[in-house]
């Protein structure tokens, strides 16, 4: 039986719902590990007040920030899959059922950019990447509604043929502009390459990245390492207002390109937002993270 | 934890405000007026201005960057289901001048205000706190009552709110009404540690055997 247009509706609407109310496990684990190594005070007490807030989110069933975020989805179809329907409105229409019928209500985030305007509709919305996967026998699809108060701090610049240092440092004049203000322990993701627009969404996957996952390329391994120690090395700390902690993970994806070198830096505020789950044929949807 | 931390009563004192150091942690109980909108800013500054009328008095009272969504009940009242602080530098601009005029004793969201603010903070003797984002479960438990809900001809989150709270928080002081931020000199403090940062950088980059 192949994948149809209500299986996809169903899921698409269920990532949602799931990332608004529960912050991923590999973050909690960070959370916490932070709060143990934490030598300032106000910092050790404010991760704690996070954790309590995901904690209360998870048990209570309550959004975790009012901030539903825009929707966005990444989405992998894998080329063992058949589909059947539109697939490509099911997403959408899964959105809009989510909206209509999620407890407590969501604000309305979704905004027109010519008139300002508000709702939970508009162009190209939900902002859907596809993807395709080889051989696989399931579509994967991440949920990663994202906010204002980290998503307003992402950054790009294009460099000519960039040495690792023009690299870093741009990387942390990044993190310097968004000081205390993109809720902070944030995921920091860095792309590196490409063109203008693969770049942007190489530093966006690389968000998507767990904690602790290692590069496989041995000079972004490393260099993620320093960086996370550069960041931390700032004194933003949880929540802007010192400390240790001001980012729990940065995450560097590169492509090869020309000599114009585009570096993309996005950020994740300290929830974290994603929901990772793999679509069957059978109408199974198995949650992967 | 919430033990250590001290308790104040809204609208804050002069004696209280004044006896906040940046860093302190607090909880509130009392009344607070919040929007996350800049069109309710700019309604606000109107207010100031003489333009409009105040649907409530804010003056010496506590006005957040907290988004909330309200909702109408059946008796014709309001509820509000959750609240959460925004970014308060999206309203920096702006916000000098209502401290000044409204002589707020406390503001406040996530993420601080410029220093204009500051200095607009410790001429009224007023203090910023920072409320945890993603604290919606945490800070809408704090919610005892509704006090009023106006300006509904807007989105629920740019309405003007004014809830009755307890124990809200905790809260962090990032800018007292003395002059002192926690977001200028955490500020400062990174871009004079940028120097030696960069060189760690390029001595970790070396042991790593990079190239440049």
């Amino acid at each position: 039986m192949p994948i149809t247009y209500d299986m996809m509706k169903r899921a698409t609407a269920q990532l949602y719902e799931w990332s608004l109310r529960k912050v991923p496990d590999d973050t909690l684990d960070a959370l916490r590990r932070a709060r143990e190594s934490e030598t300032n005070q106000v910092a050790r007490k404010t991760l704690g007040i996070l954790l309590r807030s995901a904690e209360m989110a998870e048990t209570q069933d309550r959004l975790v920030c009012s901030d539903s975020g825009v929707p966005n989805y990444v989405i992998s179809i894998g080329t063992g899959v058949r589909l059947e329907g539109d697939i490509k409105r099911a997403v959408a229409d899964g959105f809009d059922e989510l909206v209509a019928t999620t407890n407590p209500p969501l604000l309305k985030h979704v905004t027109n950019p010519l008139t300002n305007e508000r709702s939970y509709r508009g162009k190209e919305m939900p902002l859907v990447t596809w993807d395709l996967a080889d051989g696989a026998d399931h579509v994967e699809i991440v949920c990663q509604p994202k906010a204002l108060g980290s998503g307003r701090w992402a950054a790009m610049e294009i460099f000519t043929f960039p040495t690792l240092e023009q690299i870093e440092r741009y990387v942390m004049e990044c993190v310097l502009k968004a000081g205390s203000q993109h809720c902070p322990p944030v995921s920091i993701g860095v792309g590196i390459g490409g063109t203008f627009d693969y770049c942007a969404k190489l530093a966006a996957r690389a968000t998507l990245r767990p904690y602790g996952t290692v590069n496989p390329e041995p000079i972004l391994a490393a260099m993620e390492e320093r960086l996370l120690r550069a960041v931390n090395a700032t004194g933003f700390g949880p929540m802007g207002t010192g400390g240790d902690t001001t980012a729990l993970g940065v995450h560097v994806e590169y492509a090869a390109g020309h000599g114009f070198t585009p570096v993309a830096v996005a950020f994740n505020c300290w929830i974290n937002r994603r929901t990772r789950a793999r679509l069957y044929e059978d109408g199974r949807l198995e949650r992967v993270e | 934890m919430e033990e250590e931390i001290r308790r104040l009563r809204l609208p804050l004192s002069a004696e209280d405000a004044l006896s906040l150091r940046a860093g302190d942690m607090v909880l509130l109980d009392g009344e607070i007026t919040i929007t996350a909108g800049l069109p309710t800013h700019h309604r606000i500054v109107e207010v100031a201005e003489g333009q409009r009328e105040a649907p409530r008095d804010l003056h010496r009272g506590s006005l957040f960057h907290l988004g909330s969504y309200s909702r109408e009940t059946d008796g014709g009242g309001f509820e509000v289901l959750y609240m959460n602080p925004t970014t308060s530098t999206r309203f920096n601009p702006l916000m000098p001048g209502l401290i000044r005029h409204f002589g707020l004793r406390a503001v406040g969201g996530k993420g601080g205000l410029d220093a204009a603010c500051v200095e607009a903070l410790r001429e009224v003797g007023g203090v910023y706190l920072s409320f945890v984002g993603g604290g919606a479960p945490l800070l809408s438990d704090a919610i005892r009552a509704v006090v009023a809900v106006n300006w509904n001809d807007l989105v629920s989150h740019y309405r003007l709110v004014t809830l009755e709270v307890e124990g809200l928080g905790p809260l962090t002081v990032g800018i007292d009404a003395h002059g002192n931020s926690l977001y200028g000199s955490l500020s400062e403090t990174a871009a004079a540690r940028m120097p030696e940062i960069m060189a760690e950088l390029a001595r970790a980059r070396a042991a790593a055997g990079g190239t440049a």
